[in-house]
C-alpha cells in the first residue's frame, strides 16, 4: 500500500509490536531504535506493548525449583560481600592518610601494604610470592608491643599460575591496625594459626 | 524500612502487594532483604516465562539465575518513568531467553523442536497457565484476537521467534506479520486494560 509515495510496509513504525516482543533481528532492531529517537508516538506505544507483554509473562508463571532461590541468593550474597570488600579497599586506598610500604620477602617476591591509621585498616597484596603446597598458607600479622595478632590469610593463587609469571595475590583487607604496629608475613599450616610459628619472610614498618 | 505503596500503575499488583519498582530502588542500594522480596515476587513469572521459551527445565533454571543476577547487578538502571518494575524484570528475562534460543537456533536439536512445536504454541497458553485469574484474563483476551494475530504473538513471545521466523513458520508475508503483531498487541492491550 502506498500513501504519498511512501510504502507503508517499510515504515519502521509498524515494527513497534515486534520490538516489544524482542522479535526484531539485528538490522531491523537498529533501524527501529533509530526511529524511536525521533518518533513522537512510538515510545508510548512501545511502553504500552511492553506492559502488555508483561501480562503474557505473568500468565506463564510457574513455581520455580527451590534450588533456584538458594543459588540466586547465595550468588547475591557473594557478589555483595565482594562489593563491600572492594568498597572498603577503595576507602583505604583513598584515605587522606593512606601510606604505602613495599618490601622484598626472603622467600622471593614483593609484599605491599597500604595502611590508613585513621581508619585502623590496611590492605595487603603481593606479587611473585612462591606458590605453596596445599598444606601451607601465607599468613599476615599485625605485630605490636603486645605480640602478633592475626590480620588474615593470603588466598592461594589458582594452581598452574605459579612460576609462569609474577602473580599478584588477591588483596587482603584487615582492620585492627594499632599505632606502632608493623606488618609481618609468615608461612603457616593451611588454615592459619593463632600466633606465628615461623620466622617472618618480610616485616613492613608503616 | 519505610512502608512502600503498591504501585498504582502495575496491573499485576494486588492490594497490599509491595511494588517491585519501589523495591528495585532499594536493591540498587545493595539491600539484600529487598532483593529477596523481589525474588519472591518475580521468580515465578521469570522462571515460567523462560521455561516456556526454552522448553527445557534445566536450561530455564540456568537462564533464570542469570536473569535474576542481572536484576541484582543492574537495578540502578531501572527507571520508573519507563514502565513498572515487573515489566523491567520480565524484559530482562525474556531477552535472555530469546538470546539463548537464538544462539542455539543452528543446532539440530533446536531445529527438531521447532519443527514439532510450531503452531501448537497457541494452545499451550491454556495448558501452562494455572487457574490464576491473571492467566485466565490473558487467555480470554488472546481468544479475542484473530487466529493470525494470536499465533504471531504467541510464537514471538512464548517461543522466542523473530518475526521473520514467525512469517516462515506460518507461511505468511513478512509485512503481514509485522502488522498482525502490532494490531494484535493493541487489541490485547485494550482488552487487558493495561495502563503504564
Amino acid at each position: 500500500m502506498r500513501i504519498l509515495g511512501i510504502t507503508v510496509g517499510r515504515r519502521p513504525h509498524v515494527l513497534a509490536g515486534a520490538y516489544a516482543l524482542d522479535a526484531l533481528e539485528d538490522a531491523d532492531l537498529s533501524r527501529f531504535e533509530r526511529h524511536l529517537l525521533r518518533c513522537r508516538t512510538c515510545p508510548d506505544e512501545v511502553r504500552g506493548f511492553a506492559a502488555t507483554a508483561t501480562e503474557l509473562g505473568l500468565a506463564a508463571a510457574v513455581p520455580p525449583p527451590p534450588a533456584l532461590k538458594a543459588a540466586v541468593l547465595g550468588a547475591v550474597g557473594a557478589l555483595s560481600s565482594a562489593r563491600d570488600v572492594d568498597e572498603a579497599i577503595a576507602a583505604v586506598l583513598s584515605a587522606p592518610d593512606a601510606r604505602i610500604v613495599s618490601g622484598a620477602t626472603s622467600a622471593g617476591g614483593t609484599a605491599t601494604v597500604v595502611a590508613s591509621k585513621s581508619r585502623a585498616t590496611m590492605v595487603f597484596t603481593s606479587t611473585g610470592l612462591p606458590a605453596l603446597p596445599p598444606t601451607s598458607v601465607y599468613e599476615v600479622w599485625f605485630i605490636g608491643s603486645g605480640g602478633a595478632r592475626r590480620a588474615g590469610l593470603v588466598p592461594p593463587l589458582p594452581s598452574g599460575v605459579a612460576g609462569t609469571a609474577t602473580p599478584t595475590t588477591v588483596p587482603v583487607l584487615a582492620s585492627g591496625l594499632a599505632s606502632g604496629d608493623v606488618v609481618g608475613v609468615t608461612v603457616e599450616p593451611a588454615g592459619g594459626t593463632e600466633s606465628p610459628t615461623t620466622t617472618p619472610i618480610v616485616v613492613l614498618t608503616l | 524500612m519505610e512502608p512502600i505503596r503498591p504501585g498504582p500503575s502495575s496491573p499485576a499488583a494486588e492490594p497490599g502487594d509491595i511494588d517491585v519498582g519501589a523495591l528495585l530502588t532499594l536493591v540498587a542500594g545493595g539491600d539484600q532483604t529487598a532483593f529477596e522480596t523481589v525474588y519472591d515476587r518475580v521468580a515465578p513469572p521469570v522462571f515460567g516465562l523462560i521455561k516456556r521459551v526454552l522448553r527445557d527445565s534445566a536450561q530455564a533454571e540456568e537462564v533464570a539465575q542469570e536473569a535474576l543476577l542481572e536484576v541484582w547487578r543492574t537495578a540502578g538502571r531501572f527507571d520508573p518513568a519507563r514502565g513498572s518494575g515487573m515489566t523491567w524484570v520480565l524484559t530482562i528475562a525474556h531477552r535472555r531467553a530469546v538470546d539463548r534460543v537464538r544462539s542455539e537456533t543452528a543446532s539440530a536439536q533446536r531445529e527438531a523442536r521447532v519443527a514439532t512445536a510450531d503452531v501448537a504454541a497457541g494452545d499451550e497458553v491454556a495448558e501452562t497457565v494455572a487457574a490464576s485469574l491473571e492467566a485466565e484474563r490473558v487467555r480470554h483476551c488472546l481468544g479475542g484476537l484473530t487466529e493470525l494475530q494470536r499465533e504471531s504473538i504467541t510464537l514471538a513471545y512464548y517461543s522466542g521467534y523473530s518475526y521473520p521466523q514467525v512469517a516462515t513458520a506460518l507461511g505468511v508475508a513478512l509485512g503481514t506479520i509485522k502488522t498482525r503483531i502490532r494490531d494484535g498487541l493493541k487489541r490485547l492491550r485494550d482488552c487487558l486494560g493495561v495502563s503504564w
